[in-house]
This record gives structure tokens, sequence and C-alpha cells, in this order.
């Protein structure tokens, strides 16, 4: 790695390297069953280069083939990306326990064991179909540049994915458990989707008009997604964030406070570094309703005369292969912090009102400027403090920016979802419309 | 290659194993705005192996041959594993044993293209929106994508095809104050550069639709009679129908085997929908699936009987169905799934004045943005939409999503149109991105359709 680092060095004015290996098991089952056991051994290098303040960047999956990529890479100079920037040199930053080695011993039987021991939870427990999915990881991450920085990181992760599903489809109450070791799943800790499923099994009609609304912690992407969008330091240099003159605003609740925090070594995936060597650190965007921050990686702080955040990671939407992208603005670790109410209080809050239990097609609408419509997968329907059945044909629409400022309440515990962690939140005042 | 290959096949201990081998040629040219962000060209490649032992399947995705070894000794280890938990084996269908080399022509092969030519194409059209004083920015990728495979089993097959898809696509955002809007554009296609030259038409109109959302209204929350333009139409056959069409997505879901059982009357006499990869020139053709079967078209409606499915060689063998063909990967770093190729709606006899006219008062929607399935019901957006009024196009609407119950829309399906068009640009998130999944549908007519909005 250190000779293409030097191979590039020689051919540019600065370098940069990042390098991964990963190794990945899924264990699926589908209605109790075992579907499916899918393992991956992945590796790959990235390279950036910068040539007379102009950016060039290559990947490639086989290492065998380091010229290829040093070519590919002075091919993309070429396009004359600008990059005033440097590669940071990072020597100092946080030591974080990332890994256990006890992950290493998980074998894939070990995953099938858990995930027969939990369906026979379920089964006592619902009648209907139940989905689990448990998998592990382990992954090799080296950044090295031309500046001096040499960084090694090596993370653990086990996650477990359940879902109590409904009749005729595959909405489903979801729960997520993530550790960075293999751990057990506490059946307590299934006991309120449980419940909440079992309420739900019957279907109602809800009147087309506004109402309370509850997002629980896996359909609050819906919501996330947007606030994420317009604080994005590359959405507000390209003029496409509402919220490009609003820093030090009260814009929602002073209920919310919305944060990202990679050094939170308790959960897996912590980071000291991004994938440009910046320093993570904490990072409010929204502290009591008013808005904190923007964040940057390298490119989007040197357009906008700001100081890189540490938010600079390979990532985008509906793409895994993290080495075939370059970095770009990212929350990889979203946190909201939690409020005073239980879960149950919050239903008991609702006299009449709809529990987005999951969203379907969060991902759709005017994502920028803050709107939302969203198809309910499932939606639970509330009356008088009670879920009395599961809402169909139906959706919740609105803007985050008038949303965001009716919140009720917020839930006192907060959960791990694929898209961050957080509690549920209680709005009121959202539009539902639903067939007769 | 296939030396390689094979040799990697015979030191696998299975009842069947096969393996592909893929190099992909990447090239992406990115504009934010005026700003270009990214011009790259890469070429990598890996490996999934399958091995199918005792009744248990299993499958591996690896980067470095040397890793082979390791490989085979964990796939095989893993199809134990499953064969030891499972409660009927997996078969696989008969399939026909191929040795065949499949390199479509293409009009005008963009590898062929220099990368000086295919950036200044990009910026063209990019600059095509931001000569307008409301357009805030655009984001618009070109995307070349060249999958070279090599595919070989423990049965014989060898083969080897090329798929190249290439696009340009993205997003133009206009702005008023603090009102955004953003419409989706894009051109592209499966059959070569060609098709991504003189499409300055497309630019403009699309930014035309961003500027004059400006002035929309969002659309009223409730229950509308429709019509839904050709994308929209099309996305709902993919979404909502065409994935409870794929048999693994529907066979461990009892509820959802039980409803889409071949020979069910499932909706309205107007609809029959196919699926048919084998046509030149749309976006989703292709001969070989990553299995090595030959594809084939497949009617999976007919006149609103359900008739046929999507399958793999292993859900062909649990169905006791026949083989279709439709069992692809992304790309080298993913085992096959179950795919839609291209299709679409057959097209009935209808103009869109007919259709306006049996509307009468409701809503046009048109072309799709993103949509979702979950079962019976879906939820797809749409860019921007019209009042229609006594059979006239009223005043543009925006913020349009639409949701439904899949088995009451194809019954309340009263009218389709005559006028078929195919998506030019794919991106199916089912696990894994299929670049070339493509739909096609004429404007159909829909009583019902819940529209959220505030």
């Amino acid at each position: 790695m250190r000779r293409l680092l030097e191979q590039a060095r020689m051919i540019s004015d600065k370098a940069e390297l990042l390098s991964s290996r990963k190794v990945t098991n899924f264990v699926v089952f589908e209605n109790g069953k075992l579907k499916n056991i899918d393992t991956k051994v992945q590796l790959g290098s990235s390279l950036r280069m910068i040539k007379d303040n102009k950016l060039g960047f290559a990947y490639t999956k086989n290492l065998r083939k380091r010229q290829e990529l040093l070519e590919n890479c002075k091919v993309s100079l070429k396009g004359q990306v600008d990059a005033n920037f440097n590669f940071p040199l990072t020597k100092e930053y946080p030591k974080l326990r990332t890994y256990s080695v006890s992950l290493s011993a998980l074998s894939n039987r070990d995953l099938v064991e858990e995930c027969q021991r939990i369906g026979t939870f379920l089964r006592s427990k619902i009648n209907g179909q139940f989905n689990i999915t448990a998998g592990d990881s382990i992954e090799r991450l080296h950044i090295m540049n031309s500046t001096g920085t040499d960084i090694r990181m090596r993370a653990s992760q086990y996650v477990i994915a359940i879902s109590l599903v409904y009749p005729n489809s595959y909405a489903a109450l979801r729960r997520l458990f993530a550790s960075k070791n293999f751990k057990q799943i506490q059946k307590k800790d299934l006991m309120m989707m449980i419940e909440l499923y079992n309420q739900s099994s019957g279907t109602t009609k809800p009147d087309t008009k506004r109402l309370k609304v509850l997002f629980m912690p896996e359909s609050m992407h819906t919501l996330t997604w947007r606030l994420q969008s317009a604080t994005n330091g590359a959405a507000v240099y390209e003029k496409q964030s509402p919220l490009s003159d609003k820093l030090g605003e009260k814009l929602f609740s002073k209920e919310l406070t919305l944060y990202n925090d990679p050094l939170n070594d308790d959960l897996p995936g912590a980071r000291s570094v991004d994938d440009e060597a910046t320093p993570c650190q904490y990072f409010p965007i929204v502290k009591n309703g008013v808005l904190s921050n923007f964040y940057y990686d390298l490119y989007y702080a040197q357009k906008s005369k700001a100081a890189p955040s540490g938010h600079g990671f390979k990532t985008a939407p509906w793409s895994d292969e993290a080495i075939a992208l370059k970095p770009s603005p990212s929350l990889q670790h979203l946190h909201i912090k939690h409020g005073k109410k239980s879960f149950r209080q919050l239903i008991e809050n609702m006299d009449k009102g709809i529990i987005v239990g999951g969203a379907l097609g969060a991902h759709s609408g005017n994502i920028i400027n803050g709107d939302f419509s969203i198809g309910l997968s499932p939606g639970l329907y509330v009356k008088n403090g009670e879920v009395i059945g599961r809402v169909k044909d139906a959706m919740v629409a609105g803007n985050i920016y008038e949303t965001l400022q009716k919140i009720i309440a917020i839930e006192d515990t907060v959960h791990t979802t694929h898209t961050g962690v957080f509690p549920a939140i209680l709005f009121d005042d959202v539009s539902v419309a639903a067939s007769k | 290659m296939f030396n390689r290959l094979v040799s990697i096949l015979s030191k696998v201990n299975a009842d069947y194993s096969d393996i592909r081998h893929e190099i992909k040629k990447e090239v992406i040219i990115s504009f934010n705005g005026r700003e270009l962000t990214q011009l790259s060209s890469n070429s990598t490649d890996g490996y999934v192996l399958r091995v199918l032992k005792k009744g248990g399947l299993s499958s591996i995705a690896f980067s470095d041959h040397k890793d082979a070894s390791k490989v085979i000794k964990s796939a095989e280890e893993n199809a134990l594993l499953i064969s030891k938990n499972i409660d009927e084996p997996v078969m696989f269908a008969q399939s026909e044993i191929i040795v065949d080399s499949f390199l479509p022509e293409l009009k005008e092969d963009p590898q062929n293209i220099t990368i000086d030519e295919k950036l200044n194409l990009t910026r063209k059209y990019n600059d095509i929106p931001l000569c307008e004083s409301k357009i805030a920015t655009t984001n618009i990728t070109y995307r070349e994508i060249a999958r070279d495979k090599y595919f070989a089993n423990t049965e014989g097959s060898r083969i080897r095809e090329r798929l190249t898809t290439t696009r340009i696509n993205g997003s133009i955002i206009s702005r008023d104050g603090n009102l955004l809007q953003n419409v989706r554009v894009g051109i592209g296609g499966s059959n070569g550069f060609a098709v991504l030259r003189d499409q300055e038409d497309e630019f403009e109109k699309r930014t035309s639709i961003a500027l004059q959302l400006l002035k929309a209204h969002p659309v009223r929350a409730g229950v509308y009679n429709a019509i839904l333009n050709q994308s929209l139409a099309g996305v709902f056959t993919h979404e909502a129908f065409g994935h409870f069409s794929e048999a693994d997505l529907i066979e461990n879901n009892i509820s959802m085997r039980e409803k889409m059982k071949i020979g069910e009357k499932l909706g309205n006499r107007a609809v029959s929908i196919i699926d048919d990869p084998t046509v030149p020139d749309l976006l989703g053709y292709y001969k070989y699936d990553d299995e090595g079967t030959k594809v084939k078209p497949t009617q999976l409606m007919k006149k609103g009987v359900l008739v046929g499915r999507l399958h793999s060689r292993r859900t062909a063998a649990a169905f006791k169905e026949p083989l279709s063909g439709h069992c692809v990967a992304e790309d080298y770093r993913y085992a096959p799934i179950i795919r839609m190729g291209n299709i679409f709606i057959q097209p009935g006899k209808y103009s869109l004045s007919d259709l306006l006219d049996k509307l009468g008062d409701g809503l046009y929607i048109l072309d799709a943005k993103g949509g979702q399935t979950s079962g019976e019901n879906f939820t797809f957006g749409a860019q921007y939409g019209y009042h229609i009024k006594n059979g006239k196009i009223s005043k543009m609407v925006r913020d349009i999503n639409v949701s439904g119950n899949l088995y009451k829309t194809l019954q309340n399906i009263n009218a389709i149109g005559n006028d078929i068009s195919w998506s030019k640009i794919g991106g199916c998130g089912k696990g894994q991105v299929n670049i070339r999944s493509c739909y096609g549908a004429p404007h159909v007519l829909v009583a019902g359709i819940v529209v959220g909005g505030r």
C-alpha cells in the first residue's frame, strides 16, 4: 500500500489511499424457516490524487492491477475537478473501542441457532409471520495520505433484525439490535412490538383528516432524511437547501435535539476519523429546536470556506460499495435526543391518531423542500389511548418544517435503526388520507 | 478465463456448483450546477460462487481468486448448514446446457467514445436548465457500466455475456424564495451511446416543468379517480404487481402466495401484463440470466387472470412452474436473485383524449418519482399532475404521492390507452440495484387512488 501511495505521489502533488477488507455473513430466516446464508469477502482500494489543485479519483477491487488504478486516476485528473484543499495530517485522534475479538469466533451455526431461539419464542407469542436476519461483519480500514497520515482501524459488528409481518403484505413491525459483539436478545426487548402486533391484527379505517401521528423509530428516517438533506454542506453550497440562511434560528419545537455522535463506541461503527482522515466529533445539527450546524467534507468545506467537520464518508443512497465512491458529506452516526415519556404514555396521549410503524415511499416526493407523503407500512389506529387496529390504504403527509414544530412528546428511550438512533416522537395535527 | 473458473469448480465437493466472474468497467461524469465534481473511469472485477450440496444452496462473493480455496470451504460448510436446517431440500429445475458468447451489437459502443466527448455532451445537457434564472442548480451524471460476464457450471454451461448500459440522468432544481422544486430527468438505454445524442428537447421539457412547478399548488389529500401517464402506470406495473410475480418474494409469505395463485382473477379484464427481456433496444434486454438460463418472454397476467411467474432454477422447481430465466445479479458482489427485465401492460384501444373524456373530473398524474411496495400496498411519487374538469386539463398540482392496494387497483383499472412508452433509466433496489430494470405502459384510467397531500 505504501509503495502504491508513493507511486501516486510521484505523478501528482498530493495523494490519498483508502484500503478496505471486509468479511460479512448473513443468515436469513423467512416465516421461521432458514432461507439463505450469504457470505462476502470483499477487498479494495480507492485512490485520490491532487495535481495543480485538480482532483483525480479511482478505485479497484483487484489489487494486482495497481498500474491500472494509477492510470485511471490520471485519466480522472483530466476532468479538472477543483481541489483547493489538502489531505489532513492527522496524528492525534480519540482511540475508540470498535473491535471485539470475540466476534471473530462467531460462526454461521451460532447465527442460525440464535435465529431459531428467537423464532421459537415468537412462535409462542404471535399468530402470524415473522422474519429474522442475523449477521456479522469484520472490517479493516487503512487510510494513508501523502501529508503523513497513516491510520488503521478495525471494526466488528453483530446485527439481528426482526420483523413481525402482517398478512397479505410485507408491512411489518421491525426492530434492529446492533452491537460490537454477539449478544443474545432479551425476550423483554421484544414484548412491546409483540403487544403492538397482536393489538393491530384487525383492520380499521380512520377519517381523512388531520390527526396526532406517532412516528416510531423505524419510520423516523422519513423526517430525518429531509433534514439531513437540508443541512448537508453540499446542498447549502449548491443553493438547494431551504435552510441556507437560517443558522442560529429556532425552527423546530424546543424538544428536538438532533446530533451526530461518531465517538460513542458503546455502539458499533464508531469512528475517530472520517474516510478522509479528518477527526470526527460530537456534532449538534439541531439543539433545542435551534439550527446549529451544517456538515462538511473536505471538498465542500473548501468550496464554502468552512471548516471540514469530519463528515466525509464514502456513502450514497442505495449503494453499499464504499470503495467505489468518493467521499461526500454524510451523517453516519445520527441521534435524536430522548424525551421524558414512555412509549406507552405516548400512545395514551392520543385521543385519536395514527402510529407510523413503517414508511412506504420515504424516498419519494420533494425531499429538498422538506415535503413527505408516505404510505403506512404498517399504520396502527389509536382511539382513546389504545391501539384498535391496523389502517390499510392510507397515507400521512406534511412538510418537516411544519411537522417538527408540532412535537407533543418524545419517548424516553432511544432505539437503533438502520438510519440512526431514535426515540418515537408524537406530533400533532398531521394530514392523513385514507380510502373510504 | 473459463479455464480458471473450471479449475475452481473442480475443487468443489458438491452436487452442483457454478461460478461467475465479472469484469466491470464504469465511467462517471458528474455535474453539480456548473461545477464538474467527478470524472472517473474504473475497471475492476470479482467472483460469485454458488454451491448446492445435500439440498442446501449457498453463495459467496469474493474479490481475489487466491481466496478461492477458503471460499470453497466456507461455501460447502454453509450449504451443509442450510441442508441440516431446512424441511425441503433445494432442487434446481432442469436447464439447457449452453455454450455461447453473447456480445450484443451496440449503436456506438461507449468504450469507443472519448471521455472528452462524453464530458462535452453531459455539459451541454447540464447547461440547458442552468440558463434559466429560477433554476437553482442541477445534479446531472453520465454513467456507463459495461459488465463482461463469464459463467460456468458443473453441468457444462460456459457463457460469456456483455451488458453495456449508458445514461445521463439527475435532477433539475428550481427555486423561488424558500420554495424548492425538483424534477428528474433521464435519457439512456442498453443499446449504445447513440441513444444519448440529440436529446436537448428532453432537458428543455424537464426544465420547463421545474419552472412551472414553482407556480403550482400542492394537491389536496383525498381519494381521486385518475389517469396515470405511461411512466406512472409503468411504475405501478413494476412496483405493485411485478415484484409479487417474482417467486422469491412470495415463496415464504403464505398469505401472499395464496393470493398470487396461478389462475386467480386479480385484475380487470382490460389488464394483461408481460415481462419480455428478449426485445432488443429495450433497457432490460439480455439473453442469459446469471445462472445460465436462456430468458424467455413470460406472460404474467392475461385479461386480469394470473397466468405466470418469474423464476430462478430453485423457485421454478419449488413451485413446479416453468423456468423463465429471470435470476439476475447487480454485479460481481452479489448472488443472483429474481428480477424483472422489461415488464409492461399490453396496450388497449383508447387515446389520451378518450381517457380524459371517460375521467370527467379527477387528476392526471405524470412521471414517476420513486416507488415502493409492501405486499398488497404500494406507494409511489409523481413529479407533477393536473386537475381535470369535464375532461379538460386544468391547473398544475405538485407534491403528489399516491398509495393504493394492489388488488383493488388492478380491479379499478377501467380503461387502457394505446400509447405505450418505455422507461430509459433503471434502478430498482430489491437488495441489489438493477440499473437495467425496465417498465412500459400506456396511459391508464384508475378509480379510487389515495393521494397524500396537505
